[in-house]
Formats: C-alpha cells, structure tokens, sequence
C-alpha cells in the first residue's frame, strides 16, 4: 500500500510553478551572477587598460561611460558583483559554522537581499 | 584534523580551501580599494594613476588577479560540472575557459606593469 503511493507521486518540474525557498534563491543567484561576472571579465580588464594607458585613452573610457547605455550596463554588473560578494560572505559565515540553522539561514539570505538593493541603490546613485 | 584533510587523501578538500582562501584575497583586496578611493577621492587620470603606480598597490592588484582566476577557475569548473553531461564537449570547454583564464592573468600583469609615470 505504501509502495503504490509513493509510485504515484506527482512530479512538478515546472520552473514557473515551483517556488523556491529564500536560501534557495539566494544560492542559484549566486552561481548566476558568478558566470555572468566570469563573462564580464575581459570588458573589465579592457576598460582597467583603458583607464591606464594614457590620458587620452582615460578620457575617452570616461566619455564612453557617460552614455546612458553604459551606465545601465555597468549597474545591472553591479548588481552582479554586489550580490556575489555578499552572498560570497555568507557562504564563508557558515563555512565557519556562524548562523547555520535554517531560521538564522533565512534572516541572513533577507540580509543579503537587504545589502544588494541598498548597495546597487548607492552605486547607481554615485555614478549617475 | 584540518591538516590530514589538506593531504593526498582528500584532494578535493584544497580546491574548497583554494576557494575560500581567493574569496578572503577578493574581499581584503577591494575592502582596501574601496578606502583609498573614498580617502583619495582621485578626480582624473593623473590621481587615478597615482593610487595604482606604487609597486606594493601593484604587486596586490596581481595577488588579486591571481586570486580571481583560481575562483573563477573553481566556480566554472563546479558548474560544468553540474550542466555539461557529455564528458569530451565538457573537457574542451574546461580546456577553453583555463587558456582564457591564463590569458585573462598574463593580460592583467602587463596592465600593471605597463603604467605609465609622468
């Protein structure tokens, strides 16, 4: 009796029918914002190059960046950086076993949450 | 305990510590960059070269690219690991992101060492 049960379970492998727990959204974002940091990698080293190599190719990444385009670019990167770091941190917290039971689990994945927007709130601030 | 985790026996373990260790690196690194920007508050290329030209700044801006490459190294490599099944197409994307991430690193040097002094 209880096999048959168990057999006749209902799968739900719809992405946009499963919601997923805080902890859980906090982790996947954080495997996405690293890829898209690794992609981001040679435009950044490029623009450090830039930024380096003499006065006039320092003003021109300047005047590059004054679009409006590029500024949301560099906004939506920051939200990457931003979320990987702090989430980065409470990974490293809770190899250290600091806040590893699941009620202080989901405080710290709000706080995280918290920290992105504020940060990228004061980046998009600033450069703007 | 730490220290037989670290041995031949588990060498996995090195690559989790070899994460962590470039995470600490990353956060130490731009903790420091973001004080000096907010201390100097550089207005332009010539302030801007001042704060990366001293030889110490640097060598830790390398450390940092070092660092960077061994996390980015890891983390790509765990999410292969997790996404691509088939093992061949697997390894000549492994074998694509190490040379990029080498060139990524070689690049990075010359950038810092290739400052300019007025």
């Amino acid at each position: 009796m209880q096999k048959q049960q168990t057999r006749k379970r209902p799968k739900n492998l719809n992405l946009f029918t499963i919601r997923l727990p805080v902890n859980a959204i906090i982790s996947i974002m954080h495997r996405m914002s690293g890829v898209v940091l690794f992609l981001a990698l040679p435009a950044l080293l490029w623009a450090l190059s830039q930024s380096l190599q003499s006065e006039a190719s320092y003003l021109a990444l300047t005047g590059l960046f004054q679009h409006w385009l590029l500024k949301l670019f560099l906004i939506a990167l920051s939200c990457a950086f931003f979320h990987h770091f702090f989430a980065g941190l409470r990974h490293l917290a809770m190899d250290v076993h600091w806040m590893t039971t699941l009620q202080k689990a989901r405080l710290s994945s709000r706080l995280v949450l918290c920290l992105d927007v504020l940060s990228i709130a004061a980046f998009a601030f600033v450069i703007w | 305990m730490l220290i037989e985790l670290l041995t031949k026996k588990y060498p996995g373990m090195r690559l989790w510590l070899a994460q962590r260790l470039s995470a600490v690196a990353m956060a130490a690194y731009l903790l420091g960059l973001a004080l000096m920007l907010l201390m100097q508050q550089p207005a332009g290329y010539e302030d801007w070269l001042e704060l990366m030209s001293p030889w110490w700044w640097r060598l830790f801006t390398l450390l940092f690219f070092v660092s960077l490459v061994m996390h980015a190294w890891l983390g790509v490599r765990d999410v292969f690991k997790d996404y691509i099944f088939n093992l061949k197409l697997r390894a000549v994307m492994q074998i694509v992101v190490d040379v990029l991430l080498i060139v990524y690193l070689i690049w990075s040097g010359v950038i810092l060492w290739s400052i300019q002094f007025s």
